[in-house]
């Protein structure tokens, strides 16, 4: 069958132009060098170079930090739920009718989320002292913004059928959310909080710059002191963690759909 | 709103007494082409009547429906279901749309969860929130649950998720649902369009059943005049926003199907959903 192709017109070819116009802009501003990448490589690959072979027995002492970098993205992931989802249920369109409160509810989600980690941590650090605690806060207040507006987008999209239904049962407004809003969702809120987790444990990997606690510390200490054989160990580590929590976080999905 | 003060003098009849009483309810859909969906719509449902409301689509039965448990909000006139006056204050509201079940085209389950759940979410309005909170239902609900299942012999049914079942399963768990509020008024809003001709004869002998053995009174908004014909006791009939027939199935003329239908469709036409 043929389908009707769709003729280039006068405003597609603007359109076109301004694309690659804005693309030159922003690698203009970022300095674009791409011969000078080309023959920087063989200085990467020195260092790669370096890194062989890992030094195994550091294993021993990062198994540690590296577990605490898990307990990090753990709580760090329950704490943005845990303000997240009330915030994203007072931000959604079909559940908070007054705009003054989805507002208020969607600029704190924003503000949350426009701090990073790393930023949040030197806060926490500054007011809780060093430590993986500061880190699990610190990653719960910028994926909390995250977190809140995808649960928020999510709320908004379920079928409205069944909260009509609800209310003309005389259900509350709290029991409508509960039995007709947050089943429907459950299963994007699981794929959401299991991806965020598994960024969660990357982002966790260098909160310990700043003294945030996890495998970061070691990193950056094993890099400032040109221990490569040693980096090469955390770096595998931290693929290590990452490729099973998504194994796991598959597994999971596919039980709940 | 309109104050009408409530009936004070009932009429000395034999006949059951008024249930539902709908008195010169208009609604205009504010925007851009202002829509006059209801002008000045009276009618009077007795206890455990099934009345079928016969129109077009597009002609407000669907307004009408929801005005009664306030899904919309009417422009003028009044409403009294069970002698109490429908009001958009919260927790009135609350109590009246308790004694309201509503049975819908869509059938509207919440399709993850189990049948039982569904028909138990037709118990909130009993509940208070911090037993929803854990999601706990009592013995008591869960008795009445399985009752109003068997009662539409869906109880072999009662573990499955919701969307694992048919069209006219679903609907006959929304029915569910709606007598497990253990309702006065069922308001059923086209609720066989979606199905085909021998579940929807199903369907609707379910609800004419409800009205007749549990004394439910029963609104069914149908667009169907062969279903209207053969289902209905009494037909309201409404065209564009007014009642232009009130009276038994018998006297459905062609003349009056025509200005239901108003001219430009064939009387017992379904093809518009």
């Amino acid at each position: 069958m043929l389908v009707e192709r769709k003729k280039w017109r006068l405003h597609h070819i603007v359109y076109l132009a301004a694309g690659i116009g804005f693309l030159a802009w922003c690698a203009d501003g970022t300095n674009l060098r791409p011969t000078e990448l080309a023959s920087g490589i063989p200085k990467i690959a020195k260092y790669f170079a370096l890194m062989v072979p890992p030094k195994w027995s550091f294993a021993e002492i990062v198994w540690k930090p590296a577990i605490e970098t898990v307990y990090i993205a753990v709580w760090g992931n329950v704490l943005a739920s845990l303000i997240g989802l009330p915030l994203g249920v007072l931000a959604a369109r079909n559940i908070t009718r007054l705009a003054s409160v989805r507002f208020v509810a969607k600029s704190t989600l924003n503000l949350l989320r426009s701090i990073s980690e790393l930023i949040w941590a030197i806060f926490f650090v500054a007011a809780v002292g060093l430590g993986p605690f500061p880190g699990a806060v610190a990653l719960g207040m910028n994926y909390a913004g995250i977190l809140g507006r995808l649960y928020a987008e999510a709320m908004e999209n379920i079928d409205p059928g069944p909260v009509e239904a609800l209310q003309a049962t005389g259900a509350g407004r709290i029991q409508v959310i509960l039995f007709a809003i947050f089943p429907q969702v459950l299963p994007q809120f699981v794929t959401y909080m299991l991806y965020w987790f598994e960024v969660g444990v990357r982002s966790a990997t260098v909160l310990g710059m700043v003294g945030a606690g996890g495998i970061g510390f070691e990193l950056v200490t094993t890099i400032k002191l040109f221990e490569f054989r040693e980096t090469a160990v955390i770096l595998l580590v931290i693929f290590g963690m990452v490729t099973i929590i998504d194994y796991a976080s598959t597994l999971i999905r596919s039980r709940i759909y | 709103m309109n104050q009408e003060p409530p009936e004070t003098t009932t009429p000395g009849q034999e006949r059951n007494p008024t249930m539902v009483s709908v008195k010169d309810v208009s609604k205009t859909y504010a925007g851009a082409g202002a829509t006059e969906a209801l002008r000045n719509v009276s009618i009077e449902v007795r206890e455990g009547e099934f009345l079928v409301i016969l129109g077009p689509s597009g002609a407000g039965k669907s307004t009408l429906m929801r005005c009664i448990n306030r899904l919309v909000e009417p422009t003028s006139g009044s409403i009294i279901v069970d002698g109490r006056e429908v009001t958009s204050r919260r927790r009135e509201l609350r109590a009246v749309r308790r004694q309201v079940g509503m049975v819908f085209q869509q059938f509207n389950l919440v399709k993850r969860l189990s049948v039982l759940m569904n028909v138990l979410s037709g118990r909130l309005a009993y509940h208070t929130l911090w037993r929803s909170l854990i999601y706990s239902f009592n013995k008591e609900d869960k008795r009445i649950a399985i009752e109003c299942l068997a009662r539409v012999n869906m109880e072999h049914k009662t573990f499955q998720r919701a969307d694992t079942l048919s069209g006219g399963e679903q609907q006959r768990v929304a029915i569910a649902r709606a007598l497990a509020q253990q309702p006065k008024v069922i308001l059923a809003d086209e609720p066989v369009a979606s199905l085909d001709p021998k579940i929807a004869r199903q369907v609707l002998t379910y609800l004419k059943q409800i009205a007749g053995e549990l004394g439910i009174t029963v609104l069914c908004n149908l667009h169907q005049v062969e279903y209207a014909r053969e289902y209905a006791e009494r037909v309201v009939g409404l065209s564009r926003g007014a009642v232009v027939f009130d009276g038994p199935s018998g006297k459905l003329t062609d003349d009056i199907l025509q200005q239901i239908y108003y001219r430009d469709s064939e009387a017992g036409d379904d093809d518009d959903v």
